[in-house]
């Protein structure tokens, strides 16, 4: 193992995050004295707060043993329970860095054609993973538990707690790299044998992936608290000693009972997992860490083309082509396949919570009137948003292409507004069925709120089309940005404000709904919406034409 | 004009900057209906800006510029359906497989469905994109992308074809191919308006040549009025070339390199 070559790689890899940061390089924040001072920050804070802690300790201890007894117990199972948290969280973090690396256009490859062994670049890919977060952390609690355990008398037992958490981050960091190699080549052997299924396994495995990343996080954020967390950790992992991820804090455990022959036999068994997971990083890595994956093939045969529903809808071929494009785009992009899982958690979310899934004792008893609005109004109010200010910026660097064909300003906002409400309305239906079937609301109910959320639809489809053909970003570097920070604030304004102002005549009903009053009619209170929302799609949409046409005109690349 | 024949490009006292940089300095250009045009010059020298203002991607900021007779300005959708042009890096619809993408450049430019079937697969053969057309473009290399854009060029017989380094990533056969598909087209009529830092290739099949250096039109004419304005009878493009855009002495960097 050279270790020049791995700190070598390693600086690279800090400067990969250039790609991550984008065009804007501040190169402050490269010096090495700026890099470092984050670590060496967390690394004096840490000591400082272990002092203080200590200090404390030390004055309690000497008028009140109780309290004493019980900051010896409470830092006991925190540092028995460090190892398996580090380990958790570094594996988080360094998973987070790795789907954001993804994301980006270009990410690192292995420099195979230079003088580096597989064990150099995995070692250096695995510590540069720790980089950030996980490291920070480690600084600080680390010579924090060091600088507490003098004041205490167990410097050896915070020693060898800072070295398993080293471990634990370094384990962690292993099983990302694990991890991101056979992902690699998992997918593309899904990809090479589902032939033509392979775009929708694809978009269906995105949306599982991320629904189920958002409900594991729903159900443990609105579950137990951190305190309750630790003491699980402490606790259960007696229970399941067998399970070699809780070796080290096994050993700890061991440790501090003075189980000489158990303390041994759980660093030897730490040791060679820590260095199995290395070795089978590498293996995997000498495998596989140049492997491209299979191109897709979508259709084979001959080519025959189609007279589509579009066309006979009034689009002209040029507008039917866009929509069709865009169809396709949203259904195989990764990066614009992420827009449908929101609508999916906002319904889940509250449905979630009604059956009482998500750590809560008894069913929610919020009032369907109140869930009804979420459910209905939300998912497409909040995909039109969304989808508005993306369509123009989503073709990306491949914008050259609708610069130069013969394109309108008008055909270009037809379909892509056309694109915005046809998705929407898919999401209206499938929210409003789950409402319907879950909810169990009134006719009337029913009608004002289908009819609320086309309102809400047509108008901020049209403002956020506006807005996302003013602001698009057309770069690609280092993921597709598509919008405008200042314009997709701006954005979120304007529809915020549309929205109260196409709901505001709704204000009184809701209020007598609330005060248990007597209900008053909620018809008229629609029609004067429905007025409000087609004047501002009206003027919206307007708008969204003038900017097209300034883009086309303007189209400076 | 001696004979009324009408110029398939114009450009008079065309001016376009960027900020501070000069990109386009007062070029005037005429190109003639069925010629194949080649413009030559260093990078940064203004010649794909000169590109883009043909189709109305970029507005200058004085001057004229016509395509068949239409000022671009005044009404770029018309010019851009007689026309076919590929940039110097395409970025393609990667999401898209290669015959979905000139499928729906066949829409764009509203060919019919049997305009569409026959002359893909016609291209498609020719390029030997055959047996990959349904993969997804992501997983094409370099060369075919290039190959993808140029039949989407070509695909609705423009009158004029725009190509910034229209050879980039091609191999040998494929390039052979287009050099002759371009000289068929110019038969047939189309007129080609191409850049290329390949002097062999522009020397090769262009009829005329014009070298921008720093926004102007240093030189413009034939091989032989080339030859005569550089004062370098018998002379490769090369030599000419690097002679009217002050590329200096040569040996001098080799061998500074070499030590």
């Amino acid at each position: 193992m050279n270790w020049k070559v791995v700190a070598h790689l390693i600086r690279v890899d800090m400067k990969s995050g250039r790609l991550i940061r984008g065009g804007r390089l501040a190169r402050a924040l490269e010096r090495k004295l700026l890099t470092y001072v984050l670590y060496g920050g967390a690394l004096v804070l840490g000591v400082a707060v272990g002092c203080l802690v200590g200090f404390f300790y030390s004055s309690v201890s000497t008028v009140d043993p109780q309290a004493k007894t019980l900051f010896d117990l409470g830092l006991a199972s925190l540092s028995l329970s460090l190892p398996t948290l580090v380990l958790i969280y570094s594996l988080v973090f360094t998973m987070m860095q790795q789907i954001q690396r993804s994301g980006a256009r270009f990410t690192i490859q292995a420099p195979y054609w230079l003088p580096i062994t597989w064990n150099e670049h995995t070692l250096a890919s695995m510590l540069a993973n720790l980089l950030g977060f996980p490291l920070i952390s480690i600084a600080f609690i680390g010579p924090a538990l060091i600088a507490v355990s003098f004041f205490m008398g167990h410097v050896a037992f915070a020693v060898l707690t800072f070295s398993t958490i080293l471990a634990s981050a370094f384990m962690a960091s292993a099983i990302t790299e694990i991890f991101r190699t056979v992902q690699v080549r998992f997918i593309g052997a899904v990809y090479k044998s589902s032939g033509r299924a392979a775009v929708w396994v694809r978009f269906a495995g995105s949306l599982l992936f991320f629904i189920a990343f958002y409900v594991v996080y729903f159900t443990l954020t609105s579950g137990t608290g951190a305190i309750a967390f630790v003491q699980t950790i402490a606790s259960a992992q007696s229970a399941v000693w067998f399970v070699p991820f809780f070796w080290l804090g096994m050993f700890l455990h061991s440790f501090i009972n003075g189980m000489l022959w158990q303390t041994l036999a759980f660093l030897v068994l730490s040791l060679l997992l820590v260095l199995s997971l290395f070795y089978a990083a590498v293996s995997l890595n000498k495998r596989f860490g140049l492997y491209e994956p299979p191109s897709i093939t979508v259709s084979r045969g001959v080519y025959a083309p189609r007279v589509g529903l579009l066309g006979r809808l009034g689009f002209s071929t040029t507008e039917a082509a866009l929509i069709r494009k865009d169809v396709k785009a949203f259904t195989r992009r990764r990066e614009l396949m992420y827009v449908f899982v929101l609508p999916i958690v906002i319904i889940l979310f509250p449905l979630l919570q009604t059956m009482g899934v998500m750590g809560q004792e008894s069913p929610s008893a919020v009032p369907p009137v109140f869930v009804l609005p979420l459910i209905f109004l939300m998912p497409s109010a909040i995909l039109a948003v969304y989808l508005g200010s993306v369509m123009i910026g989503e073709e990306g660097e491949a914008m050259w292409r609708i610069y130069s064909a013969p394109i309108s300003a008008e055909s270009v906002v037809k379909s892509k507004y056309f694109f915005i409400i046809l998705f929407s309305i898919l999401v209206i239906t499938a929210t409003g069925i789950v409402g319907v079937v879950v909810f169990r609301p009134s006719l009337r109910a029913t009608i004002i709120a289908f009819t609320e959320s086309f309102l809400l639809m047509f108008a901020l489809s049209a403002i956020s089309l506006t807005i996302g053909i003013k602001g698009s970003d057309f770069r690609e570097l280092p993921r597709p940005r598509m919008i405008r920070r200042e314009w997709g604030l701006a954005n979120l304004i304007a529809c915020f404000v549309a929205a109260l102002a196409i709901l505001a005549p709704f204000v009184s009903y809701a209020f007598t709904v609330i005060a248990w009053a007597p209900t008053i009619d909620p018809y008229p209170a629609t029609a004067v919406s429905a007025v409000i929302s087609i004047v501002i799609t009206f003027v919206a949409y307007r708008m969204a034409l003038r900017n097209a046409r300034e883009l086309l005109a303007k189209a400076e690349m | 004009m001696a004979m009324g024949y009408s110029p398939a490009v114009v450009l008079k006292h065309v001016v376009k900057s960027f900020g501070k940089i000069s990109a386009v300095d007062n070029v005037e250009l005429e190109i003639k209906p069925s010629e194949i045009f080649g413009l030559l010059g260093p990078n940064g020298s203004g010649k794909s800006t000169v590109l883009k203002m043909l189709l109305g991607l970029v507005q200058p900021d004085a001057g004229l510029v016509e395509v068949f007779g239409v000022d671009v300005k005044r009404d770029p959708v018309a010019v851009k359906r007689q026309v076919g042009y590929v940039p110097e890096s395409p970025r393609l619809y990667e999401f898209l497989t290669g015959l979905e993408y000139l499928d729906f450049i066949g829409d764009v430019f509203g060919m019919t469905a049997e305009e569409k079937r026959e002359r893909i697969s016609e291209y498609l053969k020719a390029l030997e994109l055959e047996g990959r057309e349904g993969d997804m473009i992501s997983g094409y290399s370099q060369g075919m992308k290039q190959k993808v854009a140029l039949v989407s060029a070509l695909l609705h017989k423009p009158k004029l074809l725009i190509l910034d380094e229209p050879l980039n990533g091609l191999d040998p056969k494929s390039a052979r191919i287009v050099k002759d598909l371009l000289h068929e087209l110019k038969a047939q009529g189309v007129t080609t308006l191409m850049s290329t830092h390949v002097l062999e290739i522009a020397e090769a099949i262009c009829d005329r040549i014009a070298i921008m250096y720093q926004g102007r039109i240093l030189a413009l004419g034939s091989m032989d009025e080339l030859r005569q304005k550089a004062s370098l009878p018998g002379s490769g493009l090369e030599d000419i070339f690097l002679k009217l855009t002050g590329a200096g002495d040569i040996k001098a960097v080799v061998e500074e390199l070499l030590k």
